[in-house]
């Protein structure tokens, strides 16, 4: 078993983990999204605003701060559930398909779009759970919308896997396609599926998830600064606060690159063709294309990040929560319905 | 003839689900229980019976292919089902003795603390 | 054959439960002997199934046992049999399984209540009842066992009948569950007077040529009776009631067995007896049925301010999920169903025994009373954590493992007939786990985590048993999810052979023996490796753990005694000190609730808690039943 192969294997999925796509990767363009969000809500509302870098600032002086816990917290829970959030994240990462580069190329597939999506739910469920153990009453109330808002998206979100799924498998003849892989397998040969008239509604869902999914304004009720002073994370500072904004930082590069697999991997996919005209090959080619790809995808994040949380951002107000639900479950999921027909009818 | 029976059995039944949905008494909702059995009991020994058959008692010695007798099986059946109808009304009873004593009362309606 | 071949396992194994209970009636006023017997007889049960499994399972032989030896002849079963294929051992597996743990969890947690020779004695012969149903090979003697099983578990529901609504619960349940019970007799001699039998696999083969008009009767009449002692809507309430004022370790069996033992009814109902399952209006029913339990029940349990009550709703609300599974009638749907109801057992089962555990503490189970318990109960947290993620079907716990095939089972089968219902039971069952998730949610905020009340101060935890208990199930719990591969090709996959073929079964009985279809294992469209997944969270948690630790994450000026720490300890609360102000349970997800609030409202006043509603439900249910048979089969 312990031959020069396995350790060069298990050294690979070591740097999969710990560079690109998991942490290092993650830790990098969650932050710099995050900052390039601050830096255009300002901009937009005629703010300087803070220097791109300044999560990296924020996060390194967190890290340097005293961690208090309360008295009256359960401490492992309090200290742990930031760790197991950001983990949670991070492995989900590996599972999105960077258009042609996948981490478990050579191997079985671990997780399909149903479980990403139920992987997803672990960092909230440890946000929540470090909140409660604190046993603030603004966490408890945090918590209430935080799950409520967890709810809400559900919902749509599930419908737009699903039209998803039913689309592709539409397309390929083999009815059902649950494979992320496979998603953008099929993107990479025929083109992006915003291409598709079936699909548009879902993309327009899944931009109207990715704020509410993440957290942000106007779907912040769950953290809403002024009245419940960030709610969960009320009572947290210190490193295990830095590391919650660093996993919110990481969810919207999740959130945005999950959109990318879906709805744009064929985008990015052209690369290898390109690379191959200009006469490259071999090993160089691969990292170039890789490069390249891994490029686009940055480009595609921000792009998203701007779109979906920055303008929606700036030009909103925060939602009560029983508002947020309403409208989730109403006009996000009405447009996921009209995909999810279009698909299932065959347009 | 038979088919009187299983008129009769398939009103019992009726009248005992009606006493239970409609009769607000604790002990009308038990006596509507064993309405119910006595019904089903009168169906069940109604099924095995055979126009002009003997009680099924014999040894083996004077079975023959000529004997004609009821069916002993739902006889059986039936004794079963007594005994257990007989312990649902006793159990019932004492339940609603105990009721009773907690309560206060043998309203069904006044009996509702768990509830939503 | 000699007294200890395999043949006579099945009949050794509901006898060592009776058997039990009636020497604890005898012995049981010693406390070591009372305990002894009781260990005894679940612990050997549950070897005897255990050493059946490599036959039955993986050797697809199906035992046959007549008792007295009268076995069939003149082309009539005249004698009683036993008759156990894969289906039958894989529930009395369940029920094996938790009635060894409940066993075990009882003798510390009912220590301090009066009459426990009682306790034991009903305890056992509700296991032996719900284990006589599953491995009966004869109709009217799972009637026997429906009946003996709703006595004890009515007498259970009472037994402390000084707690809160006990003897309601338990009246309630009587009258609905002897509703239930007469029908399955009623449906019983309907089919005796069609084709004058009353052995399983006779009929089986007998009745499916027979379908006529009280022969639909009296399917409707089983369905309806099966359906009583699985709680489906509209028999949910009763599951509630009595769930809530059950003993914890009742509530296990009620919960993990009873249930269990409705959907055995109906699973060998629909592909054995009648083999209708080929049948769209049938296959709709079951989906129906199930779909409408598994939202209903959770909104239910949503609304509930008791930790029993809506463990309870949550268990109907898992049923549900199961029959929609098992009525896609697709080897994956049924094998995922089935899965799915093993994992029911063992999740429930931990989170009523962290129930039962709070209340043998504290003294209630009431959600807007409690608060703050992890720090005196941290292994009971952490148990009640397992629990909780599997129920919601976080991975990869093995709630998830089998929901996930649910869900594609459910897809599949709506692509592959191109009905649209198909995909509505799909986003129902994706929502309503995520419902799942926000009602325990809500159980950890109000129980375990939040503030502490001044009247909970002195709490401990609670004794080395209860805990050993919780963590065999909390280990199965994790198991079972890790290995879905194996599970499925060990328990579920042959179980759901079994489901498809009912000619072998109807073979079996008559010493035939049809060899075993070696058909492939149910096969999942998607992809989902625990063990992988766990395997990188493991690395990428260690990863960063390290990193966190040579940061100095865990740096904390913790010096001073806890009454002389500075106030920067204290929970902020708006600049003053905080007092006591947790978020009641019931509370909770307000912004939910308005949404929801007509919907809320109307199912408040439905759930009246007066008997004769339910009756009448049940009699509506009958009646629907009926017409709808009478209509489409």
């Amino acid at each position: 078993m312990f031959t020069p192969a396995f350790f060069t294997t298990a050294l690979l999925y070591l740097g999969y983990i710990l560079i690109f796509p998991g942490f290092l990767f993650c830790f990098v363009i969650g932050l710099l999204l995050c900052g390039i969000d601050r830096k255009a809500v300002a901009r937009m509302q005629k703010r300087v605003g803070p220097p791109i870098l300044q999560p990296f600032y924020d996060f390194f002086k967190l890290c340097g701060k005293e961690t208090i816990v309360p008295a009256a917290a359960s401490r492992t829970t309090f200290m742990l559930a930031p760790l197991v959030g950001l983990a949670a994240l991070v492995v989900i990462q590996l599972f999105i398909p960077v258009f042609n580069f996948r981490v478990f190329r050579n191997l079985p597939e671990v997780a399909d779009m149903i479980v990403i999506l139920y992987l997803l739910l672990i960092p909230a469920v440890s946000v929540m759970l470090g909140g409660a153990a604190t046993g603030s009453p603004y966490a408890g109330i945090g918590l209430s919308r935080e799950m409520v808002t967890v709810l809400a998206v559900e919902l749509p979100l599930v419908m737009v896997l699903l039209s998803v799924a039913k689309a592709v498998g539409n397309e390929l003849g083999t009815g059902l396609v649950f494979s992320l892989s496979g998603v953008v397998d099929y993107q990479a040969a025929h083109g992006s599926l915003i291409g598709h008239i079936s699909m548009i509604p879902a993309a327009l869902a899944m931009l109207l998830i990715i704020p509410g999914e993440t957290g942000n304004h106007p779907f912040d009720a769950a953290e809403a600064e002024t009245e419940i002073c960030e709610g969960l994370l009320a009572e947290y500072s210190g490193a295990p606060l830095g590391i919650y904004k660093l996993s919110h930082a990481v969810k919207m590069l999740t959130l945005t690159s999950l959109f990318v697999a879906l709805f744009l991997g064929g985008i990015g996919t052209g690369v290898e063709h390109l690379v191959a005209a200009v006469g490259l090959t071999g090993a160089v080619a691969g990292a170039v294309s890789l490069i390249l790809q891994v490029l686009i995808l940055v480009l595609l994040c921000i792009v998203l990040t701007l779109v979906t949380i920055s303008f929606v951002h700036a030009v909103t107000a925060r939602l009560k929560i029983e508002q947020l639900f309403k409208y989730y479950w109403t006009v996000v999921t009405g447009l996921a319905l009209i995909s999810l027909v279009l698909a299932w009818y065959g347009f | 003839m038979i088919l009187m029976n299983y008129i009769a059995a398939f009103f019992l039944i009726v009248l005992g689900l009606y006493t239970i949905v409609t009769k607000y008494n604790l002990v009308k909702t038990v006596i509507g229980l064993s309405i119910m059995d006595y019904g089903v009991n009168l169906l069940i020994v109604s099924i095995g019976f055979n126009p002009g058959g003997t009680a099924p008692i014999f040894t083996f010695s004077e079975l023959n292919p000529s004997s004609f007798f009821v069916d002993p099986i739902p006889q059986a059946l039936t004794l079963t089902s007594i005994v257990i109808g007989a312990c649902v009304t006793a159990m019932s009873l004492s339940l609603v003795m105990k009721i009773y004593e907690q309560y206060g009362t043998m309203d069904t309606r006044e009996v509702r603390r768990l509830r939503g | 054959m000699s007294m200890l071949s395999y043949q006579h396992f099945p009949i050794y194994a509901i006898m060592l439960y009776f058997l039990g209970a009636f020497l604890i009636v005898l012995f049981g006023k010693n406390k070591i002997a009372r305990h002894c017997l009781a260990l005894l007889s679940v612990t050997g049960s549950l070897a005897l199934l255990v050493s059946l499994v490599p036959r039955v399972m993986t050797g697809g032989e199906i035992i046959t046992y007549w008792m007295g030896n009268r076995a069939y002849s003149g082309g009539y079963a005249i004698g009683i049999a036993l008759e156990v294929d894969a289906l039958s051992l894989f529930f009395a597996l369940l029920v094996a399984v938790a009635v060894f743990v409940s066993g075990v969890y009882s003798i510390r947690y009912m220590e301090h209540d009066d009459n426990i020779p009682q306790y034991y004695t009903l305890f056992l012969m509700l296991a032996g009842g719900v284990m006589g149903l599953v491995l009966s090979g004869d109709l009217f003697n799972m009637f026997i066992m429906v009946e003996i099983l709703t006595f004890a578990a009515v007498a259970l529901t009472a037994f402390r009948n000084t707690a809160r609504g006990a003897l309601e619960a338990a009246f309630k349940y009587l009258v609905v569950g002897s509703i239930g019970s007469t029908c399955i007799l009623a449906g019983t001699i309907m089919l005796y007077a069609q084709v004058h039998t009353l052995n399983f696999a006779q009929l089986s083969g007998l009745i499916p040529g027979h379908i006529h008009g009280a022969t639909r009767v009296a399917f409707a009449l089983l369905f309806v009776g099966f359906s009583t002692k699985a709680f489906l809507v509209p028999f949910h309430p009763l599951a509630a009631d009595a769930h809530g004022a059950a003993p914890a370790s009742v509530s296990v069996l009620i919960s993990g067995v009873l249930t269990k033992s409705g959907i055995y009814g109906i699973i060998r109902l629909v592909y054995f007896l009648f083999q209708t399952m080929n049948l769209r209006p049938i296959q709709f029913m079951l989906v129906f049925v199930g779909s409408v339990s598994m939202f209903v029940c959770v909104t239910m349990a949503l609304a509930q301010h008791d930790f029993k009550r809506l463990l309870a709703f949550h268990s109907i609300s898992q049923i549900g999920y199961v029959l929609t599974a098992v009525g896609l009638s697709t080897a994956l749907g049924i094998s995922a169903g089935l899965y799915h109801a093993m994992n029911h057992t063992i999740f429930k089962g931990l989170l009523f025994l962290a129930a039962g555990a709070v209340l043998h503490e504290t003294g209630t189970t009431d959600l807007d009373r409690l608060g703050g318990l992890s720090k005196r109960m941290p292994h009971t947290t952490v148990l009640f954590l397992i629990g909780a993620a599997s129920i919601s079907g976080i991975p990869p716990f093995n709630g998830f493992a089998s929901k996930w095939l649910i869900y594609q089972a459910a897809y599949l089968r709506a692509v592959e007939t191109g009905n649209i219902g198909y995909l509505l039971v799909t986003i129902i069952a994706l929502v309503t786990s995520t419902l799942t998730l926000a009602s325990f949610v809500k159980v950890s905020q109000s129980v375990f985590f939040g503030q502490l009340p001044d009247e909970f101060k002195d709490v401990k935890e609670v004794p080395f048993g209860m805990r050993l208990a919780m963590s065999l199930f909390a280990i199965l719990c994790v198991l079972t999810g890790l290995l879905p591969d194996l599970v499925t090709k060990v328990l579920t996959g042959p179980a759901a052979q079994a489901v498809l073929n009912p000619v072998r079964y109807i073979a079996a009985a008559r010493g035939i023996e049809v060899p075993a279809e070696t058909a492939a294992l149910p096969q999942a469209a998607g992809a989902w490796s625990p063990i992988n997944w766990l395997l990188l969270l493991g690395i990428s948690l260690f990863a960063i753990t390290l990193v966190a630790l040579l940061g100095k994450y865990d740096r904390v000026s913790e010096n001073a005694s806890a009454e002389t720490l500075p106030a920067k300890y204290d929970l902020f609360f708006s600049g003053e000190k905080s007092v006591y102000s947790q978020v009641g349970g019931g509370d909770l997800f307000w912004g939910f609730k308005y949404n929801w609030r007509h919907y809320f409202s109307f199912m408040h006043d439905l759930h009246s808690g007066i008997v004769n509603d339910y009756a009448l439900w049940a009699v509506v249910a009958l009646a629907l039943a009926i017409a709808f048979l009478q209509i489409v089969l």
